[in-house]
């Protein structure tokens, strides 16, 4: 691309212009075209419901080659070196394990509850392995990147997650009544105990999401560069209180709206009232919250060597998402590989990231071991990814 | 991989990364038989065979990029010289990547995928979820059924407070009536009769749970008092769904529906993906209704009565509705409605 060739800035402020081993900014630069995406997509889309789902894993190989190419650091390409027929066993695991989820808890609540428990015990593993499948294979300049975190540390990161359902599982278990929807069973210890874990779920969901970035953020490692986050669960409860906040206002609006509507008797008014208040819902705070995220866990995760730097703009990232979803609508989703491509440029193009040092001094460190690719699979199925 | 012409080999120069190191190298390729050279500045050559390298797709944007065996990657910036030397070297393209190159094929490809999910909607999933429904073995569909009438006893059912005899009266011509068709040799499946008195919202009805229980509410059996034809026509209806298994195989076509919707839309939002799921599931079901509609009509009518009693049990809900609330448009009813609308059914048992 002659956009970069060796055009990065270099970084004076900080350093001085003599120093030894100024440091040097890269854009990320996107390249993607929506147009190209839409026919790898009906492609793809096409072969998956002729092979009648078995074609997934080849369909998401080929899509993530083609962001990963068009995804340039310094005017090079990421490269996604994920197996197809790897992804292929691990989806097949995957599909194994969730039918016998669903189907268990049809049939039997005791059933139901222990594949819960069971998928809920393995769940931190797979997310382990997923990262360590997609970051083992994602390459850039030829050095693998890595995912180093421990079995224990995925398990701790999750633990806080867990106390609020395993409360309700208890509850579940103990006074099956009390969660049971317009029963007339008198309060008792049941909803008490609903009640604690559905405030402790709440409160400790700022403090879950810190231990999760924490875990991913301060295990990924490139060449000797090993990274971490400096953000702890301060930060997230701050974002937590500004979505709090903006959730207010945003439910205050709308009753004053909701008042007037009604005080007009006009039905149709209503029903497009409850649309604009999901849609807002759904794409202005979503929107707030995750481009707020992104610059927090991008802006503090650095190694050695390696900074990065996001500013994703909330505003612009929620307009694009209303953009992507009103046309989508209107096409009946045929806009939707656009949407993708729109978005992924939005997101990677705030992002920059500093090199000090000598780039070309990094060497890899031997160690490339193919994990599962079930984990991989996991996390696409219940949308975790690397939110990058 | 077709074999190579003897005239002189095309070399292509491209970036070369070791894989071991951040720097990249200047490095040469080219094509011998079923191997790729690589030779980098400082003269060394490495081979590696056709069918290990992965190669990149034809596309107008993004880099061009080798993934070697050895986790070496060859990265050419120069879309149109990689695509030239890919020719010149005789690499073929697989078929998929050819069809994403063209828009004609695409089109081709968007419309045969069209034309496959339609094909899938209304042929594949209710055959699918039949051919599953038969694979799920009859006392796991019995507990579902017990399941179900336990949590509709905790929310909208309570016990009946019809006299016992009316409740006799009922179950007895019911039990006549099937017991004359299976004499006949007509394959009717088990059923138990259970009275229940429901809430408003239920109002007078009958269900039909996937087991083979067969709730039938204080309110209908009220409102039928003196239609004991009509009432049987009911629970006919509702034994259609029993023989069926219509209960399950909702449920399965729900789940594939929405299966298929999250695949065409899933990660992009989850209620515009459950959308054609529900569309789906009442139009399924308004297929489902007809099908328990036509095993009422042919159950009276081998009993030798009249089926034009059903019309009564139409005429008096509509009645019941119309008198809770009065005069709401109902246009698009049919659209997301679980049953056909009553002039198909009424002209189906008779009626004008």
């Amino acid at each position: 691309m002659a956009l970069f060739g060796r055009t990065a800035l270099q970084d004076t402020s900080l350093f001085g212009l003599s120093s030894q081993n100024p440091a040097r900014y890269f854009r990320v630069q996107f390249s993607g075209s929506g147009s190209e995406y839409l026919r790898i997509w009906i492609v793809n889309l096409l072969l998956t419901v002729l092979t009648l789902g078995l074609y997934l894993p080849f369909a998401k190989a080929r899509r993530l080659r083609y962001f990963y190419s068009n995804t340039l650091i310094d005017g090079q390409a990421l490269s996604f070196h994920g197996k197809p027929w790897t992804m292929f066993r691990g989806y097949v695991l995957l599909m194994l394990l969730m039918g016998c989820y669903a189907v268990a808890g049809r049939f039997s609540p005791l059933a139901g509850g222990l594949a819960f428990l069971i998928l809920g015990a393995i769940w931190p593993a797979l997310w382990r392995a997923s990262l360590q499948f997609r970051l083992a294979n994602t390459s850039w300049r030829g050095l693998r990147l890595r995912f180093e975190g421990g079995l224990a540390g995925a398990y701790l990161a999750m633990a806080p997650s867990y106390v609020p359902v395993l409360l309700m599982v208890l509850a579940g278990s103990l006074w099956p009544e009390a969660l049971q929807e317009g029963s007339k069973a008198e309060f008792g210890p049941g909803h008490v105990l609903v009640l604690l874990a559905f405030a402790l779920g709440v409160l400790l969901l700022p403090l879950s999401l810190a231990l999760i970035k924490r875990y991913q953020h301060g295990h990924y490692a490139m060449a000797a560069q090993r990274t971490r986050l400096l953000a702890g669960p301060r930060e997230f409860y701050l974002l937590g209180f500004k979505l709090l906040g903006l959730l207010l206002l945003y439910i205050a609006a709308f009753v004053g709206l909701a008042a007037i509507s009604f005080s007009l008797k006009s039905m149709v008014l209503f029903v497009l009232l409850a649309l604009g208040f999901y849609l807002g819902l759904a794409l202005l705070l979503a929107a707030f919250f995750s481009a707020r995220l992104q610059n927090l866990v991008w802006n503090r995760t650095r190694s050695e060597e390696l900074r990065f730097d996001s500013d994703l703009s909330a505003r612009a990232l929620a307009w694009l998402s209303l953009k992507n979803w009103l046309f989508t609508l209107l096409t009946l989703g045929l806009y939707r590989p656009f949407a993708a491509v729109n978005t992924a440029r939005l997101r990677l193009e705030a992002m920059r990231l500093r090199v000090q040092g000598e780039l070309d001094g990094w060497v890899a460190e031997q160690s490339l071991q193919q994990p599962d690719a079930a984990g991989e699979a996991a996390g696409d199925f219940f949308g975790i990814d690397m939110g990058l | 991989m077709p074999d190579m012409p003897a005239a002189p080999r095309p070399r292509l120069r491209l970036q070369y990364f070791d894989g071991r190191h951040a720097s990249a190298q200047q490095a040469e390729i080219w094509r011998e038989g079923r191997e790729l050279l690589l030779q980098t500045g400082d003269g060394r050559q490495q081979r590696y065979a056709l069918r290990q390298v992965q190669w990149p797709e034809r596309q107008r944007h993004g880099q061009r990029q080798v993934l070697l065996p050895d986790g070496g990657v060859l990265s050419c910036a120069e879309a149109a010289d990689w695509d030239d030397w890919a020719r010149a070297a005789g690499l073929r393209e697989s078929l998929a990547v050819h069809w994403a190159q063209s828009w004609r094929l695409t089109l081709t490809a968007g419309l045969l995928l069209m034309g496959l999910l339609i094909l899938l909607w209304w042929q594949g999933l209710p055959l699918a979820a039949r051919a599953i429904t038969e694979l799920v073995p009859a006392p796991l569909e019995a507990q579902l059924d017990e399941r179900t009438l336990q949590s509709l006893d905790g929310l909208l059912l309570k016990p009946s407070a019809l006299p016992a005899a009316r409740r006799a009266a009922i179950t007895q011509d019911f039990a006549g009536l099937v017991a004359r068709a299976r004499a006949r040799g007509e394959p009717w499946p088990e059923y138990q009769l259970v009275f229940r008195q429901a809430s408003d919202k239920l109002g007078p009805n009958a269900l039909a749970l996937p087991g083979g229980s067969l709730v039938l509410t204080d309110a209908l059996a009220e409102l039928l008092a003196d239609q004991p034809d009509a009432l049987a026509g009911v629970l006919a209806h509702e034994l259609g769904h029993v023989r069926g298994r219509h209960g399950l195989r909702m449920t399965v076509q729900a789940g594939l529906a929405s299966t298929l919707g999250a695949l065409m839309l899933g990660d992009f939002s989850g209620v515009l993906a459950s959308a054609p799921a529900v569309l789906s599931s009442q139009a399924y079901s308004r297929a489902l209704e007809r099908e328990a509609d036509a095993a009422a009509l042919h159950l009276l009518r081998a009993d030798g009565r009249k089926p034009r009693a059903m019309l009564a049990f139409f005429d008096r809900i509509a009645q019941q509705r119309q008198a809770r609330k009065a005069g709401e448009p109902s246009g698009w009813a049919t659209a997301i409605a679980s049953h056909p609308d009553d002039a198909e059914r009424r002209r189906f048992f008779g009626g004008e």
